[in-house]
C-alpha cells in the first residue's frame, strides 16, 4: 500500500523530536518501559521523548495510536522481531511512571 | 514499514497548534487510519469544520477542506453533499460548536438523514475560549462562567440525534483508539447521517481546575464515566444515567437517504416521473 513508509533499519520504535510536545501519553501507555522523558530545557515543557530501551519493545503499537502529534512510529510486526513482555520490563514501566514519566537515572 | 500519516496531512502545518496531549490529535489520527482502511482517495473527501479547537482539523488534513462559521458545519456540508452527491462529506465539530451554537443545524441534518458523517469531539467544555460552560459540562464542575460549580443539566448528544432521525449513532473515547478507528470506518461507510461522538480530553481548560491537570488524569476520568454498551445495558436503571455507553448505539441501513430522494425531486421537475406523494415513503408522518 502506498500509505506506508520505510522504517529505519533494525529499529522497533522511533520518534520525531520536531513534533513531540512531551505530553507523557506514550510513556504512560507503554507496558514495557521502552519510552521515557529526558530533561530538555529547550522545549516548552522542559522534557523530550526518548526511546530508552528499544530492545524491550513488544510492538503493541499503543504509543503510536495514542500520540496526538504524529511524533512516534512503530515498525511492522511482519518485519521486525519484537521482544516478549517480561516482568522486568513491567517493573521498569511502573518505575518510570512513578518517576513522573522521566528517564530513570 | 510503518503507517505514513503524512500522506493525508499538510505537513507544513505541523506540529499542530493543539496543546500537548490533546485528544483531537488522536481523533485526527484515527480518522486518517479509517480513511486509509476504506481505501478512499483523499481528493474525494470534503472535510468541513467550524470554530473551536476542532476547527483546526480542516487546516491539517490534505483533503478538500472548508473552515466555516461557528456551528454551521452541517449546514455547509449539506450544501456540499447536495451539489456533489458522489463525494464523501465529513463534518468535524466540538460539543459547543455542534450542540450549542450549531445545535439546530445538527438536529436538522440528522432529521433529513443526509449522507454526512459528523464527528463530534466531546471534551465537556469550551476549550478554545478558555473554559466556559458547554451543554455537556457535568454538573458541579468548575467553569469560568460558573466558578462555584456548574448547575446546568447536560445534553446527551447521541440521544438527541437519534431522536432527530440520524441513522447511525456511535460513541467512543480517545482512550480506545483502535475501537474509535473501527467505529469511524463503520460511520464513514454508512449511507445516511452518521454521528460519532468522540469523548476527548481537555486537561488544560477543563482538567486543571477540576483536579485532573494532566492528560492521563483526564483520560482516567473519561474511562470512569464511560463503558461499553453491553456493560451499560446490564446496569440497573438508576445507575445508567451516571455513565455514557460507548460503541455503535444505532445503525439503520434501511432509512431513506436525502440525496437519493432529492434525485426523485429532480426527476419530477424534469417530467420524468409524477409528483412525489405519500406512497413514496414507508414512514408517512
Amino acid at each position: 500500500m502506498s500509505s506506508l513508509m520505510k522504517a529505519p533499519a533494525n529499529t522497533p520504535v522511533w520518534v520525531s523530536e520536531e513534533r513531540c510536545k512531551a505530553c507523557d501519553k506514550c510513556v504512560a501507555v507503554c507496558p514495557a518501559g521502552v519510552l521515557a522523558m529526558r530533561p530538555d530545557p529547550q522545549t516548552v515543557l522542559g522534557a523530550m521523548i526518548e526511546v530508552v530501551t528499544p530492545e524491550a519493545c513488544i510492538g503493541c503499537n499503543e504509543c503510536e495510536l495514542t500520540c496526538p502529534d504524529f511524533a512516534i512510529y512503530v515498525a511492522d510486526k511482519k518485519e521486525f522481531k519484537f521482544a516478549r513482555l517480561t516482568d522486568q520490563a513491567k517493573a521498569r514501566a511502573e518505575a518510570i511512571a512513578a518517576n513522573n514519566y522521566m528517564k530513570l537515572a | 514499514m510503518a503507517f505514513n500519516y503524512d500522506k493525508y496531512l499538510r505537513t507544513s502545518k505541523m506540529p499542530t497548534l493543539w496543546c500537548w496531549g490533546c485528544g483531537d490529535g488522536v481523533i485526527l489520527k484515527s480518522f486518517i487510519r479509517a480513511v486509509d482502511k476504506l481505501g478512499w482517495d483523499k481528493n474525494d473527501i470534503a472535510l468541513v469544520s467550524g470554530i473551536g479547537c476542532s476547527g483546526r482539523f480542516s487546516s491539517y488534513v490534505d483533503m478538500n477542506t472548508v473552515h466555516t462559521t461557528h456551528g454551521r458545519t452541517v449546514a455547509f456540508a449539506t450544501g456540499i453533499k447536495l451539489a456533489n452527491p458522489d463525494k464523501h462529506v465529513v463534518c468535524v465539530a466540538g460539543d459547543g460548536d455542534g450542540l450549542a451554537i450549531g445545535g439546530n443545524h445538527t438536529i436538522h441534518g440528522a432529521r433529513r438523514n443526509i449522507d454526512i458523517t459528523l464527528i463530534l469531539i466531546q471534551n465537556f467544555i469550551y476549550g478554545l475560549t478558555n473554559s466556559q460552560t458547554s451543554p455537556t459540562t457535568p454538573r458541579g464542575f468548575w467553569t469560568v462562567t460558573q466558578k462555584v460549580g456548574n448547575i446546568d443539566p447536560t445534553f446527551d448528544g447521541c440521544k438527541l440525534v437519534e431522536a432527530a432521525g440520524a441513522s447511525f449513532v456511535a460513541r467512543e473515547s480517545v482512550t480506545q483508539p483502535r475501537k474509535l478507528e473501527k467505529v469511524l470506518v463503520a460511520a464513514l461507510k454508512h449511507k445516511g447521517f452518521s454521528y460519532v461522538e468522540a469523548l476527548s480530553n481537555c486537561h488544560i481548560n477543563l482538567g486543571r481546575k477540576n483536579k485532573m491537570g494532566s492528560a492521563m488524569a483526564n483520560l482516567e476520568w473519561i474511562d470512569s464515566i464511560s463503558m461499553p454498551k453491553k456493560k451499560w445495558e446490564a446496569l440497573p436503571e438508576e445507575e445508567r444515567m451516571n455513565y455514557l455507553p460507548t460503541g455503535i448505539l444505532k445503525q439503520d441501513e434501511e432509512a431513506p437517504e436525502y440525496c437519493e430522494m432529492y434525485e426523485e425531486v429532480k426527476k419530477a421537475h424534469q417530467g420524468k416521473r409524477g409528483k412525489i406523494t405519500q406512497d413514496d415513503f414507508a414512514k408517512k408522518i
